[in-house]
């Protein structure tokens, strides 16, 4: 059953995906509205400051994280047997 | 009586049962009669006289309540996960670990602290040389080596502790006045809490461990030390800053790492982390949040390791660049799976939103910005790595064709058990809540953290949906500080095995003429009695072990491993007697 659920979504992904950036969209309205209390710093107080914070948090840390793998810790699998 | 002593005897007398045909119900029976056990416990008991020092085996304060009550829990749920596990000696090492933690749990004073402490090592380093592979014995040496270090720093931290202020209990020590004595028993600690510099031994050994081992490992060494830590050091700046480092350090490897089980393990030290900020801050609403995260985390962490783990048992496989598509052919495993990853990134109605939440109100409450933006930073990653990446690899993604079928009905019930914990604890915030240590008056359904959640995880979502290709695994692994002793350790053999070597064989041939003959006839005498006088009792167990000791026997020179199981058979029998006492 599970599997049959699983693959009707996997049929529909574009509906899926246009669900996605729906949901997006209705995250920043709902920031419009929501109530803010005990705000802690500038940040509580910009509309959408946590949307901006995640994408730029996401993007920046596969930027950092890949390229210091990159350029620095990858190795390979058996580099400590050598 | 101890909560330990329950496991204790189950270790000891497992053998005799798995004879009987008992060794499930045994497994079964041990974690829920504790589990039950620990809510009628008085708040003090086993106070023992030893070479005049005062040992107390049993203080029981809401500190203490909140940690037994996960750690039964816990023991129950690994143990449905494990049942199926045939060798009796998984379980003995599972079952003697956990006695080691929930004597740390309940115990008041130092030296009574040492020795679970010291037990709790030694028993998880079996969890991981029982997988049997070389890699395992070599990643469970360095654990064993790193962790007795650590126990080391720990107890010449007590000994100067008490020759300071001759008192061994086990108390809060304020943070103004610590001396370096506190310190080291800070270090000592914090090792275990795998605190940066000092954490490569986990995401080392973890995925080394063997399935069931790991589930229990995620749990336990971790999160005592972190109720340790709450208990002796609440708010040191020191614990604030690393916690809020570790978080990130943790996630930034679990972003880029291929292995299933070592990106869970990364994962440990990031959320880790949070616990030990909260902790670092001080404040009632901070600790709370430490003891409400790591209840919440040992949850959905064992859930996620036990869904890697069904992976690995069912296909042999945990590297993300050979799986994929798997949804297939494990959906059960793979709700599971997400259920633990929408957990930990702090969906609503899941714990992690109300127990992660908690410790960054907490930072902000108390002016801690940077402290709170880190963490936030850090809850990004985790969504990025554990609640996506992770099971888009596994599976989603590209179809590996990898054969697979569902894992055994015990597996998949201790992974709802755990998923049903996650869900409850989410819509049913007050049950953790009621059992922390200071009175909470935190809401975490407040329109405006719902919608800072929606918005970090909608918008993580979204980056990962721009950079799934720059994700793509690869058959790599990182450096990481393990490097410093991993290829010090050859630099240092080199220098070594010449002089020593030297000496060693001149020594040899000594040995060899006067010794050799008288050892030999020793050793067919103890031979004798070993296979006619104790293979009767316990035949099937001990063939066992001599198996499983020829495959480690290749792989090593020493005779530690007979150091160690004389050393721990002593301790617990001396620890069954004064528990039972």
């Amino acid at each position: 059953m599970m599997k049959r659920i699983l693959e009707v979504l996997n049929k529909h992904s574009q509906v899926l995906k246009r669900l996605f950036f729906a949901f997006l969209l209705v995250t920043v309205a709902y920031d419009f509205f929501a109530k803010r209390h005990g705000t802690h710093f500038f940040g509580d107080l910009i509309m959408g400051f946590w949307s901006v914070f995640g994408i730029l948090g996401c993007l920046g840390m596969i930027v950092v994280c890949k390229g210091l793998s990159h350029v620095w810790l990858e190795k390979e699998e058996d580099y400590y047997d050598k | 009586m101890h909560p330990a002593t329950w496991f204790l005897m189950g270790a000891f007398f497992l053998p005799v049962f798995k004879r009987m045909g008992l060794m499930k119900v045994v497994l079964m029976a041990v974690p829920l009669i504790a589990f039950i056990q620990i809510q009628w416990l008085p708040q003090s008991f086993g106070q023992v006289s030893y070479l005049g020092f005062d040992l107390v085996f049993g203080r029981v304060d809401p500190l203490t309540r909140v940690f037994l009550h996960v750690f039964t829990l816990m023991a129950l749920i690994g143990c449905i996960y494990g049942l199926h596990v045939k060798e009796t000696g998984q379980h003995i090492a599972a079952f003697l670990y956990v006695a080691g933690s929930l004597g740390v749990t309940l115990c008041g004073d130092y030296l009574t602290l040492f020795i679970f402490w010291e037990l709790m090592a030694v028993a998880s380093t079996f969890l991981i040389w029982y997988r049997k592979k070389k890699r395992s014995v070599q990643a469970g040496y360095r654990y064993l080596l790193v962790h007795v270090a650590g126990g080391l720093i720990l107890l010449a931290g007590i000994f100067l502790r008490y020759k300071n202020v001759h008192d061994l209990s086990f108390i809060r020590i304020a943070a103004q006045g610590a001396s370096t004595a506190d310190y080291l028993i800070m270090i000592g600690f914090m090792l275990n809490a795998a605190v940066p510099p000092i954490h490569a031994w986990l995401p080392d050994a973890y995925p080394e461990a063997t399935v069931t081992g790991a589930v229990f490992m995620c749990a336990f060494t971790t999160k005592t030390a972190v109720y340790v830590l709450a208990r002796a050091f609440p708010g040191f700046e020191a614990l604030a800053i690393l916690g809020a480092v570790m978080t990130l350090y943790g996630v930034g490897y679990a972003v880029v790492e291929n292995d299933a089980r070592r990106i869970l393990a990364y994962h440990i030290v990031s959320q880790v982390g949070y616990m030990v900020c909260g902790v670092g801050i001080g404040t009632a609403m901070s600790v709370n949040g430490a003891c409400a995260h790591a209840y919440a985390h040992i949850i959905y962490k064992a859930l996620l390791f036990m869904g890697a783990g069904a992976v690995l048992e069912m296909t042999g496989k945990s590297k993300l660049n050979e799986l994929g598509g798997l949804y297939k052919r494990m959906p059960w495993a793979m709700i599971f799976t997400v259920i633990g990853g929408i957990s930990i990134s702090g969906f609503p109605l899941t714990s992690g939103f109300i127990s992660k939440s908690m410790i960054i109100a907490a930072a902000g409450e108390s002016h801690r910005t940077i402290l709170m933006l880190m963490m936030t930073l850090a809850s990004v990653g985790t969504f990025l790595s554990v609640g996506i990446k992770l099971p888009y690899f596994i599976w989603f993604g590209k179809d590996s064709g990898v054969p697979a079928k569902e894992a055994p009905w015990n597996m998949n019930l201790g992974m709802a058990v755990a998923a049903f914990m996650c869900f409850f604890m989410g819509v049913y915030p007050e049950y953790l809540y009621k059992m922390l240590p200071f009175p909470v008056s935190y809401h975490p359904y407040t329109a405006y953290h719902l919608s800072e959640t929606l918005q970090l995880m909608g918008f993580t979502g979204l980056g990962f949906y721009i950079m799934v290709k720059k994700l793509t695994p690869a058959p790599k692994m990182n450096l990481d500080l393990d490097w410093f002793y991993r290829k010090g350790a050859g630099v240092f053999m080199w220098i070594a095995s010449r002089p020593v070597d030297a000496v060693n064989n001149w020594a040899n041939q000594v040995y060899r003429t006067v010794g050799f003959r008288m050892t030999l006839a020793i050793a067919r005498a103890l031979s004798w009695f070993d296979w006619e006088g104790i293979d009767w009792v316990i035949d099937g167990s001990a063939r066992g072990v001599v198996k499983g000791g020829d495959k480690l026997r290749t792989l090593m020179t020493g005779k530690i491993q007979q150091y160690i199981g004389g050393a721990v058979a002593i301790t617990f029998i001396v620890l069954i007697l004064v528990l039972l006492v």
